[in-house]
């Protein structure tokens, strides 16, 4: 079980959304991907999209408008 | 598994909406460690809602996220924590009560339940596939300029399916309401109903409820089943909303907390629960009317209930339940002049023993819930006994020479 980050700072959607969907496809289950954006449109359907998928989802504010979005693999 | 992290708060908020962010607000400015656990957006249901003009204080209407985005704000001014996940479960029967979320263990002495509702669905044929973003939405506000100049349909007839409706006539070209109940019955108010029958964009079909969703990628075709007739009746529409009610979110305390058939909590009106220190507050709880101001009128209760409760643990803790010397409860009225009489012959028992016996008072005029913790039905005129923190004897013999004799057999 490992623990991946992917670094989206900087950019804007859909762009996170798809580097994250990408990204968890090559994960095993179980594995932690952490997400870091600082466009708030992200902060939205980044997870959104992560929880309809049925993973474990957390968003953490890191940073003044800056988040972790940590997501668990589950299937 | 991984290893869950544990924290401390005195009181975990579950829901940031509005009542939730409310009670936080009240937690925070206590000065307690308070932690508000949201899984969605903070500000909770309200943030759908485009337009609030009947919010006290704001004439100037707002939208729904802005008045939200206030009251968060201004619970992060208090200190108050924010995490946003979803909680897994709770085991609240404790005095340090577990709230669980995917990664964390919290902690806490009060639990504060604003978990709210979400839209009630129809439970129809292919209804999963077309939900919010495919065809299927319950925000008339959020995807009515989508639907300028096409055709939707609205499937209920309570308030929030009309004015909803209604809202939805100034973009779409038609929009056509599915209504459960005979020609011209409608749920919601008398004035909302006659515009919307008056409203020429507006039809309606009567006795009819969703049979199935139809469409490729997105919803093309809603097809509804006329309760009568049984006959199937196809409407080609671009967006079906839905405004059929709210489900409480309440699935992770069924087992824990005695709920509604509809799966909300009951609370007394100081929101407490069937749990000590498990407060509810909001669209979780079985009430009349579910608005921002309720919200926060019932927050604003939680909030100063966890603070009255976590002060009470402690004062009943280290002051009643002391371990030091031999205990001496006192239960008593205030407007009960036999059991006030007795106070000065306690105090002097107490003296007489020195530095051996503490003597504590509880007035059950003021409260019960003083008295509850020491399990008790007891009336005025009852001595309690504890020794090591631990309560002995109870007796309502009071009695000087029987209450010095029981003191001495404890020493």
């Amino acid at each position: 079980m490992k623990e991946v980050e992917l670094d989206c700072l900087g950019e804007a959607c859909p762009v996170p959304l798809v580097k994250a969907q990408k990204k968890l496809a090559e994960l095993e289950i179980g594995d932690i991907l952490i997400v870091q954006i600082d466009h708030s449109c992200a902060m939205k359907n980044l997870p959104e999209w992560a929880r309809t998928d049925g993973h474990n989802v957390e968003v953490e504010e890191v940073g003044d408008g800056e988040w972790d979005v940590i997501i668990e693999k589950v299937k | 598994m991984r290893e869950k992290t544990r924290e401390r708060y005195d009181v975990v908020i579950i829901g940031g909406g509005a009542s939730g962010l409310t009670a936080a607000i009240y937690c925070g400015r206590a000065r307690l460690n308070t932690l508000v656990i949201e899984k969605a957006l903070i500000g909770g249901l309200a943030t759908y809602t485009n337009e609030i003009g009947n919010f006290p204080g704001f004439p100037d209407s707002l939208t729904g996220l802005e008045l939200m985005n206030k009251f968060h704000q201004q619970a992060k001014n208090f200190g108050v924590n924010f995490k946003l996940t979803d909680v897994k479960s709770v085991r609240m029967e404790n005095e340090i009560k577990e709230v669980e979320t995917f990664r964390n263990i919290f902690e806490c002495k009060v639990v504060i339940i604003a978990s709210g509702g979400r839209p009630r669905t129809t439970g129809a044929v292919n209804e999963e596939k077309f939900l919010f973003d495919k065809g299927i939405s319950f925000c008339a506000t959020c995807d009515a300029a989508a639907n300028t100049d096409k055709t939707v349909m609205v499937i209920g007839s309570g308030d929030a399916a009309i004015e909803e409706g209604m809202f939805l006539t100034k973009f779409a070209k038609k929009v056509i309401v599915s209504v459960i109940h005979d020609t011209g019955k409608m749920d919601c108010n008398e004035i909302a109903k006659a515009q919307a029958l008056a409203n020429p964009k507006m039809e309606f079909k009567w006795n009819t409820v969703v049979n199935s969703f139809e469409g490729e990628e997105r919803l093309e075709k809603v097809i509804l089943k006329n309760l009568k007739t049984g006959a199937l009746d196809t409407v080609i529409a671009d967006t079906c909303f839905e405004f059929i009610g709210y489900l409480p979110n309440s699935e992770i305390f069924k087992d824990q907390l005695k709920l509604t058939k509809q799966g909300y909590i009951t609370t007394d009106e100081k929101m407490r629960t069937d749990i000590p220190g498990v407060f509810a507050c909001g669209d979780i709880r079985e009430k009349e009317l579910k608005q921002v101001a309720t919200a926060v009128g019932d927050g604003s209760i939680a909030g100063v209930g966890a603070e009255k409760y976590i002060a009470e643990s402690e004062m009943f803790r280290n002051q009643i339940m002391q371990k030091e010397k031999i205990g001496m409860i006192y239960i008593y009225s205030a407007i009960d002049a036999p059991s006030r009489e007795l106070m000065p012959m306690l105090q002097e028992i107490e003296k007489e023993f020195e530095d051996k016996v503490k003597l504590n008072f509880i007035d059950i005029y003021k409260g019960r819930s003083l008295c509850d913790r020491l399990d008790c039905t007891a009336s005025p005129m009852t001595i309690f006994y504890t020794k090591d923190g631990v309560v002995i004897d109870g007796s309502m013999d009071c009695s000087k020479p029987a209450i010095v004799e029981k003191l001495k057999s404890l020493i």
